[in-house]
């Protein structure tokens, strides 16, 4: 008990346990939109304007630029030539081959030879977010497009700070970011709670902790920007996975006394910690306490539930589980289903498990690749390996990958049972689909080899 | 829960990986076989291996033993049949640790000098 097969790791961390992370996103539809328009060249013109905008330039010479500019004003039509976003789109694909100074010249060329065309606070935004990609140490190309806004009477607002900050942190340059966000609540605009979550996440993933609740303080007493719920979940998240289950309490005692109300994303995060340190136990404890608040437990809350009940030993419980969620009214995917198997597979209930394959697949829910290997490693632990073989078969057929730990209980199955030349062959298929490294899946099979010719010798095998 | 550990701590290990994924000087008889100077323990496997799907060399009766021909029986100590059960093993006689040798190298030259 404790250790669970990797298979089972992955399924968890790719569909229920991130799902928190996404999550705070879906939280800000409104936002993305407005951003999409502001950076990306429209769509509609693009179909009306043959040359694809990635291969417009092929060098970065300011001359060739200018003259492809104007051969481009002379061939288009009127209509055409008011819309601003084609201007952007094509400042935009020269900025991101060339200079910052290429860039603004190139921009002075536009408004001189094409009177009607007034730049707007997007594309200033277009060389913003290009001077902040730069890996120049230095934010002062950054400030010299500010200035250049201002000039030109655009005030730098809430969405001139996102459009930095998210240039900023991925080009990794977070130090900068910090100065940058603090230069603008002190002279311009505080950001708005989605740049500054942004950033937390990025701080969260690249410092440790001190330095981010330091950041958030600061933020706190000098710019009266205070952490939101969203905010707090990031640091949760985060320090769950880093196994603090007692910070993470802290936190959460903390934003009670700000006033917050924890919602489901943050109790699945809570629980998500829990799991991770096969505690199923204070999961079932944090889920009531959900219940009590009146927070109402979605499908991720059940699967976290199901999985950490498994994982701890406690599958009857996670059983019942199943059945509450179902009345509840949602419908259990592969994840709770193989959460579950594995939890059967662990107990040597491996036949349950299959049957649990069957029911699922009755139920309209598609298994997994994930779904298949830890059956296989229930089969092949629980010595059905003819069971198992029938299984490989299937895989075999869906063209699914196979983890390392299937791979190498599979592999030591058969060669216990002498079917060396099948072990080859699984060994084959595992190279050939790419589901592990080739070395991986050759020290798996030297060494299992070695072991069987031990083992005959000493007249333990066949 | 041993044996995982342990497999990652193999492939973990830089210097196992190393000498699996090394191209390695070969001798001329593994040479004539593959047909180039220089390949890696993995690649000679990998090589073998396919040669010996390619030419349908298992035994029809038994898929786990592989009956050799002229060329394979050269590279595997001459043996007419070889079960796949040693291969790996086989073929690791041609790949030699390096650190040994160098040892072996260092041992000899001790006795030599001792005895001078």
């Amino acid at each position: 008990m404790g250790k669970f097969p990797p298979s089972f790791r992955s399924a968890i961390s790719s569909t229920s346990l991130i799902k928190n992370a996404p999550s705070q996103q879906q939280q800000q539809p409104h936002y993305f939109p407005k951003k999409l328009t502001k950076k990306n060249s429209p769509k509609p013109h693009e179909t009306q304007t043959p040359p694809p905008h990635k291969s417009l330039f092929k060098t970065s010479s300011l001359n060739e630029a200018k003259s492809l500019f104007n051969s481009f004003i002379s061939t288009t039509k009127a209509p055409l030539l008011d819309n601003l976003r084609l201007h952007n789109s094509f400042l935009q694909s020269y900025t991101s081959i060339s200079t910052l100074d290429d860039s603004i010249s190139l921009l002075d060329h536009m408004v001189k030879t094409l009177p009607s065309l007034s730049p707007d606070r997007s594309t200033y935004h277009v060389l913003l977010s290009q001077s902040c990609r730069e890996p120049d140490s230095s934010l002062s190309s950054a400030q010299k497009v500010l200035n250049l806004m201002v000039n030109k009477g655009f005030k730098p607002n809430q969405f001139t700070v996102d459009v930095a900050i998210r240039s900023l942190c991925s080009a990794g340059r977070v130090d900068d970011a910090i100065l940058l966000i603090k230069e603008f609540s002190s002279k311009h605009s505080k950001p708005d709670t989605f740049t500054y979550n942004f950033l937390v996440k990025c701080l969260c993933k690249s410092r440790i902790f001190n330095s981010v609740y330091s950041f958030i303080d600061e933020m706190k007493s000098s710019f009266d920007i205070k952490p939101d719920l969203v905010t707090y979940t990031i640091l949760i998240d985060n320090v769950c996975n880093a196994k603090n289950i007692r910070e993470a309490d802290r936190l959460v005692a903390v934003l009670k006394e700000c006033g917050l109300k924890p919602d489901a994303f943050l109790y699945n995060t809570i629980m998500k910690g829990y799991c991770l340190l096969n505690k199923g136990i204070e999961a079932v404890r944090i889920y009531k306490q959900m219940k009590e608040e009146g927070v109402e437990p979605d499908l991720v809350t059940y699967n976290t539930l199901i999985f950490g009940l498994s994982k701890c030993g406690r599958v009857g419980e996670a059983k019942k589980l199943l059945k509450i969620m179902v009345e509840s009214g949602h419908f259990p995917d592969a994840v709770t289903y193989t959460s579950l198997m594995n939890g059967m597979c662990r107990e040597g209930d491996v036949l349950g498990a299959a049957s649990l394959l069957e029911e699922m697949e009755l139920k309209g829910c598609s298994p997994n690749s994930c779904t298949y290997n830890t059956l296989l490693h229930g089969f092949c632990k629980g010595r059905m390996l003819n069971k198992g073989v029938e299984l490989y078969g299937v895989i075999k057929k869906g063209g699914m990958k196979l983890e390392t730990a299937s791979y190498a209980t599979f592999v030591r199955a058969l060669c216990r049972e002498g079917r060396v030349a099948e072990a080859y062959e699984v060994f084959d298929y595992a190279v050939e689909s790419k589901s592990l490294t080739d070395v991986a899946a050759y020290t798996t099979l030297e060494s299992t080899l070695k072991w069987l010719k031990k083992a005959r010798e000493q007249g333990l095998a066949v | 829960m041993l044996p995982q550990k342990m497999k990652k701590a193999i492939t973990d290990n830089p210097k196992q990986l190393a000498n699996l994924i090394d191209l390695v000087n070969l001798p001329s008889t593994l040479r004539d076989f593959v047909g180039q100077s220089q390949i890696s323990h993995l690649g000679c496997f990998m090589r073998v291996w396919s040669y010996i799907k390619t030419n349908n060399l298992q035994d029809p009766n038994n898929k786990n033993v592989v009956n050799c021909d002229e060329k394979l029986k050269s590279i595997l100590l001459g043996k007419q049949q070889v079960e796949l059960v040693e291969l790996p093993a086989l073929i690791k006689l041609h790949f030699p640790k390096q650190k040994n040798m160098y040892f072996m190298s260092f041992i000899t030259f001790e006795i030599v000098t001792h005895s001078i």
